[in-house]
């Protein structure tokens, strides 16, 4: 039997205890942080002014084509602001994991693919996000959203804006991938239904058809 | 009031010959498709209500521990905090991990509000010895870690089945046997939208609105009646959308009662789903098993003789395990003997998963099957026909073994070796299951405008049952889907089942089916008066309908519902005859090992499946393709993880706890087996991930002579298994 | 996540002069493509109180010197590593490292430095609710633990396996790493720049807190020299290495290896480098036995913990494997 509070004060105080080989610090799931007093250490002070954000302020996100001013904190992630800080809330995007592991959360910065989960919503002042709605509405799908109903890419549909936005990016980046390579591209998305067989047919389709001069998107 | 349609029918609705189905049997586009592609579907996570309060549980790390204190001071200061309560005090234990870990709850103004009060609150505790694993809780003095507070050991009551000595003596005579001990981990559900609920309450004479992630909208009610204490008729329960469930979303749970407690206590809606790590200590999981089985055979490659002793890990639950023989036949029932027992650890319960114990008695059957073809040097599939009685089974492996080229295969009674490290090979597994279907309802409503309207109280877990909800409408009536609406998720709809066991098509179909005949009736009496022949004589196709044989006398489908005067409101409810109870599989599946790394690669996976009248063809790929994936993923990869010396999960999150991506999926047919003709529907979802990890282990086995006994197939395991434990 | 400041440093000098020169788990931190850190510190096991960004320092280039050695800025992406036209060609190791790394959301926003200062994935490291030796604790619960994932070499207190694939070619490949602090600049060759625990814990590599590694430079490749990058995953899609090699060769004309060197990723605290198994190649043709011989002297140090003996087989199999490909 083993005493422990939860959370531990500080660290340095849990590695002055002695412990028997074997023997664990437990912390409560909210973590190992202690009381979240703020850093006294001094600072050398800084040769010139940093831009510094801390607490919670205003700033410009681009998403979709359209600029809007979100109130975040730095910690604020890009999922997070999308979700909950948007007004109104953009809700395509999906928290799964949290942890950059399922790709739920994707979105394009810079047209680039990302985790919206692992990216801090002030790190994209000026670069343009592009989320599963800006893709398409049911009304005028992309050819890939229309691509995955056609070929149901799709079962629960929790996994399908993720991975709508990475098939976007696979083709952008790779437009004539062999079935290999669309995987390769595609393996930062999880799906627990086991759709890929018809999200690969998706992204084929796609494929065709954009050979043929059909316009994309 | 509304015409009703509850009369006596003319006639009984029938599926109809196949050759003139115009929706049904063919590949149809789900309906949600494009909300769901547009990141516009709402499932539960989603939702935002005004004034709505975020909740956050606190779940305690190790599964056995007393409580000393929970200090809530510092937390409820926290800014934004609007509700915190302890559901433990001091002196309290927790007992194990799963709900009985909950230590808090909290709900706050925003997300990080209630993630940042969460950090504040203060445990003290003294760690228990954990009992996480079988042989923790087999030792002399484990301490007893089930559910129930008087329980007096951690070994449930054997169930003994069969004669021991019988089969015993059968084993004795048999030419061959082999006895292995197979142990299986627990898996998880891992749905992609974690449990949860938000909680919008309301004034006495209003009803509560609940969004639920839920395999069950009319049973949510009654679940969270007590907690919200007002009648379950005066709580709606909406699942529009929902993010995949497998087994482990029946009830409430305690984030659902908790969820109702905050918002019965706050007044304000309340979302509180649980965090990833949140999911996987209290949502539930496959249950594991170890399992000792004896299996003989005669010279003809009949199977003589069967011993099975299985202990189930279902945690504080008993965990799932079908009786032996699994599926295959053993000459003389009366020499099959099985002990099967639970044993308890004090880890979160198992609960139902797609096809619940079936995955892990197939794993150790088929790997007896193999073993004793390949000692009678017997042809793998020769064998299983052999011992298999359905003939529906016999067609579906010849069918899988020719998809996967079985008869050009070098080696079909022996294994093979590998040549410079590197072999291929084949495997075979099948699957059985008996949905059936129970009581459901459906209103189909006809407006004079020409809209329908297709209303029953299922929900889609992505199974397309929206679709079908609206399919079968329209086959009935010659309209093309979109002309039909689908109405689900929603409580107050018409009665329809629990989604568990694959129960949904089987039930929710034949209501469909019942109503949209009665509707399609009701308004032959109308249009009898027009076209002048009785009802049963017409021909609905083609967005008209005409009488029968007489192409000449028709009226186009608006013209007919400008024969109401007011909306046609046709009740349906389930109908025997239209269900189908059991259904069948084979899968095969063909793999590169690499013996100098360990490496298992899966090329192709097959799977011919029976399921009746396939209601939408493209749908039923994706279900078949699916339950490959899952017992893909099941086989290769996935394994819950405790730390064994102080218990913690280790697996909790989608980093450790790997499933199967898109580099894992190899060639994939699923086959539907069109040679079943019966006229009538079944749920299939349970099927097709029951052999799949069984006949993947068979081709590890087959390609290189490596028989993995535990799961998963990972390169410890084939390294070890091929040269032994370093 | 607790909140934390986020600096934007415009300059070099003002990102160090953010940086604390002592470590502490609340001192500010660099932050890059932030594919890791962010990870850490939604699970509180870094809690900086600041993240300083190099997002405006221009370290974003890959410049090819006449030689064929190149210079590659930190905040490089994974994803413009492996797309560089001359990577293929020139070193294809190390673009099929970069190919390799996590997902492609991962690689088009992860760096090169952060690939590099990225910390260890054990499981108990990793756990939020888990002290041990890394996080200040004292013990490592992987030692008689879950240690399927664990060093085979180099461990002790600790005993993590190093997750970076760069980190793995680079060393083969002979580079050395740029890192700016408030002395200025220092250059530090891939050899020297991991730690073991049995030097340090609270960090992986010898960058004291204030500095920041600028950019890696990889020299040109002995001519005739061919090398590739052979990484296991326990799952295809999107995992880290089991374990990795990480192999040149250099032939003389009548086919007998001249130079080798031998490099193995995941199976030890740093990158690995065996040269008992480059020696073995030496002098051989290319050949199963030679590759043979190259695998039981890589392993011939190795000291399992309970459940990862495996690795000792699959890093022989993994080097059989990568020399077959240059054969």
């Amino acid at each position: 039997m083993r005493e422990m509070d939860l959370p531990p004060d500080d660290l340095s105080a849990i590695s002055r205890r002695s412990f028997l080989k074997g023997a664990t610090q437990v912390a409560a799931a909210g973590g190992l942080m202690g009381a979240s007093a703020p850093q006294d250490a001094a600072e050398p002070p800084a040769l010139a002014e940093v831009e510094t954000l801390s607490g919670s302020s205003a700033m410009e996100l681009s998403v979709n084509g359209t600029v809007q001013s979100v109130e975040i904190e730095p910690r604020t992630t890009l999922l997070s602001a999308l979700r909950t800080h948007m007004d109104p809330p953009l809700t395509g995007t999906k928290e799964v994991c949290g942890t950059g592991s399922c790709g739920a959360c994707t979105v394009l910065i810079d047209g680039q693919p990302a985790y919206s989960c692992l990216t801090l919503a002030a790190t994209c002042s000026g670069r343009p996000v592009t989320t599963v709605e800006g893709f398409g509405s049911p009304d005028a799908m992309s050819d890939v959203q229309q691509a995955f109903c056609d070929k149901d890419g799709m079962m629960c549909g929790f996994c399908t804006p993720g991975f709508v936005v990475a098939t976007h990016a696979a083709l952008e980046r790779s437009p004539g991938a062999d079935l290999d390579e669309l995987k390769y591209e595609l393996s930062g998305n999880l799906c627990r239904c086991g759709t890929y067989p018809h999200v690969f047919d998706a992204a084929q389709a796609v494929q065709q058809d954009r050979a043929r001069g059909g316009e994309g998107r | 009031m509304s015409h009703s349609a509850k009369g006596s029918p003319a006639s009984e609705p029938s599926w109809g010959k196949r050759s003139d189905l115009d929706v049904l049997n063919r590949d149809i586009p789900r309906v949600d498709g494009p909300v769901k592609a547009t990141g516009q579907a709402i499932y539960t996570h989603d939702v935002r209500l005004p004034d709505m309060l975020w909740a956050r549980l606190l779940i305690h790390p190790v599964p056995r521990a007393e409580i000393e204190s929970i200090d809530l001071e510092a937390a409820s200061e926290m800014p934004g905090v609007v509700h915190i309560e302890a559901l433990k005090e001091s002196g309290d234990t927790v007992r194990y991990h799963g709900d009985d870990a909950v230590l808090a709850v909290v709900a706050a103004e925003t997300p990080e509000q209630a993630a940042d009060a969460l950090r504040e609150i203060r445990v003290k505790a003294t760690s228990l010895p954990p009992v996480v694993t079988r042989a923790q809780a087999l030792e002399d003095d484990a301490p007893v870690v089930s559910r129930r507070r008087n329980a007096d050991a951690n070994v449930g009551r054997a169930n003994e089945r069969g004669d021991a000595a019988r089969a015993d003596a059968a084993l004795a005579e048999a030419v061959a046997v082999v006895e292995r001990t197979f142990e299986i981990p627990v898996q998880h559900h891992a749905c992609l939208e974690t449990h949860g609920h938000v909680v919008q309450p309301a004034p006495d004479d209003e009803p509560v609105t609940v969004y639920a992630s839920t395999q069950s909208v009319g049973g949510t009610p009654r679940g969270l009646a007590r907690t919200l204490g007002r009648d379950a008729s005066r709580i709606r329960v909406l699942t529009p959308h929902m993010g995949g469930g497998f087994g482990s979303k029946f009830g409430p749970g305690l984030e659902g009662a908790l969820a109702a407690r905050v918002a019965n206590t706050t007044g304000r809606p309340v979302h509180l789903m649980l965090t990833r790590a949140d999911e996987f200590a209290i949502a539930g999981n496959r249950s594991g098993s170890r399992q000792t089985l004896k299996v003989g055979a005669d010279s003809e490659g009949r199977l003589v003789g069967l011993k099975l002793e299985a202990d189930k890990l279902g945690g504080v639950s008993g965990g799932s395990l079908p009786g032996p023989p699994y599926i295959y036949t053993v000459a003389d029932d009366d020499a099959v003997s099985s002990k099967i027992r639970s044993v308890h650890t004090a880890t979160d319960g198992s609960r139902a998963m797609r096809a619940p114990g079936h995955p892990q008695a197939s794993f150790a059957m088929e790997a007896a099957v193999d073993e004793l073809a390949y000692l009678l040097g017997m042809d793998l599939v020769e064998m299983r026909i052999r011992n298999l009685e359905s003939d529906v089974h016999h067609r579906q492996l010849r069918r899988v073994a020719e998809e996967i080229g079985w008869a050009e295969h070098p080696h079909r009674d022996r294994p093979g070796t590998a040549v410079n490290g590197r072999a291929v090979g084949i495997g075979f597994g099948v699957s059985v299951w008996g949905p059936g279907g129970r009581s459901s309802r459906c209103d189909v409503t006809v407006r004079p405008d020409g809209s329908v309207v297709s209303a029953t109280a299922t929900q889609d877990l992505g199974t397309g049952a929206r679709t079908y909800v609206a399919a079968i409408v329209a086959e009935e009536l010659g309209l093309t889907v979109d002309m039909v609406e689908a109405r689900i998720g929603d409580s107050d709809l018409p009665p329809s089942v629990t989604s568990g066991g694959s129960v949904t098509t089987g039930s929710s179909a034949p209501a469909i089916k019942d109503a949209a005949h009665k509707a399609r009736e009701a308004l032959e009496a109308l249009v009898a008066d027009v076209l002048g022949a009785p009802v049963g004589s017409y021909s609905w196709k083609g967005g008209r309908v005409s009488v029968r044989g007489d192409a000449s006398r028709s009226l186009p489908w608006i013209a007919v519902c400008a024969l109401l005067r007011e909306p046609l409101v046709a009740q349906g409810e389930f109908r025997d005859f239209l269900h189908e109870g059991r259904i069948h599989g084979a899968q095969a599946a063909r793999v590169e090992v690499d013996t100098l790394t360990g490496r298992v690669k899966v090329l192709k996976m097959v799977t011919c499946q029976d399921q009746g009248l396939p209601l939408n063809r493209l749908a039923l790929r994706s279900q078949i393709n699916g339950g490959m994936i899952q017992a893909l993923s099941y086989g290769l990869l996935e394994q819950r993880v405790f730390d064994e010396q102080d218990g913690f999960l280790l697996s909790d999150t989608l980093d450790l706890y790997k499933l199967a991506g898109a580099q894992e999926i190899p060639e994939m047919v699923a086959l539907i087996d069109d040679e079943d003709e019966r006229p009538s529907v079944c749920g299939m979802a349970e099927a097709p991930v029951i052999p799949g990890h069984s006949a993947i282990a068979g081709a590890i086995h087959n390609a290189c002579g490596a028989r993995l006994t535990r799961m998963p197939f990972t390169a410890d395991n084939v390294l070890e298994t091929l040269y032994g434990k370093i | 996540m607790k909140d934390f400041d986020l600096k934007l440093p415009d300059s070099l000098d003002a990102a160090v002069g953010e940086l604390p020169s002592e470590y502490s788990r609340d001192g500010a931190q660099v932050l890059a493509g932030g594919q890791d850190i962010v990870t850490v510190m939604k699970d509180a096991i870094e809690r900086p109180a600041a993240l300083v960004s190099l997002q405006r320092l221009g370290l974003d280039a890959i410049e090819w010197d006449g030689d064929g050695g190149v210079t590659i800025g930190a905040t490089v992406t994974i994803q413009a590593l492996a797309e560089d036209p001359n990577m293929e060609f020139s070193l294809p190791a190390l673009r099929e490292a970069a190919r390799s790394i996590g997902s492609p959301q991962i690689r088009s926003q992860g760096t090169v430095g952060g690939n590099l200062n990225q910390r260890p994935r054990c499981p108990y490291y990793r756990h939020p609710s888990v002290s041990c030796f890394k996080k200040g604790g004292s013990v490592c619960l992987a030692e008689f633990g879950f240690n399927k994932y664990a060093a085979i070499f180099g461990g002790g207190p600790s005993y993590y396996s190093h997750p970076s694939d760069l980190a793995t070619v680079l060393l083969m490949l002979g580079a050395t790493v740029s890192i700016t602090g408030p002395a200025g600049e220092r250059r530090v060759p891939l050899s020297e720049l991991y730690l073991l625990p049995e030097d340090a814990l609270d960090t992986e590599t010898v960058l004291s807190p204030d500095e920041i590694l600028t950019s890696v430079h990889i020299p040109a490749q002995p001519p005739g020299a061919r090398s590739s990058y052979l990484k296991f995953k326990e799952r295809a899609s999107y995992d880290f290495a089991l374990a990795a090699v990480a192999v040149s060769v250099t032939r003389g004309d009548d086919g007998v290896v001249t130079e080798a060197r031998v490099v193995l990723g995941g199976v030890a605290p740093k990158p690995w480098e065996v040269p008992a198994a480059a020696r073995a190649l030496v002098g051989e043709p290319m050949g199963p036995q030679a590759w043979t011989a190259a695998g039981e002297a890589a392993v011939a140090d190795a000291d399992p913990l309970e459940h990862n003996g495996y690795k000792i087989h699959l890093v022989k199999g993994l080097l059989f494997r990568a020399l077959e490909a240059l054969a």
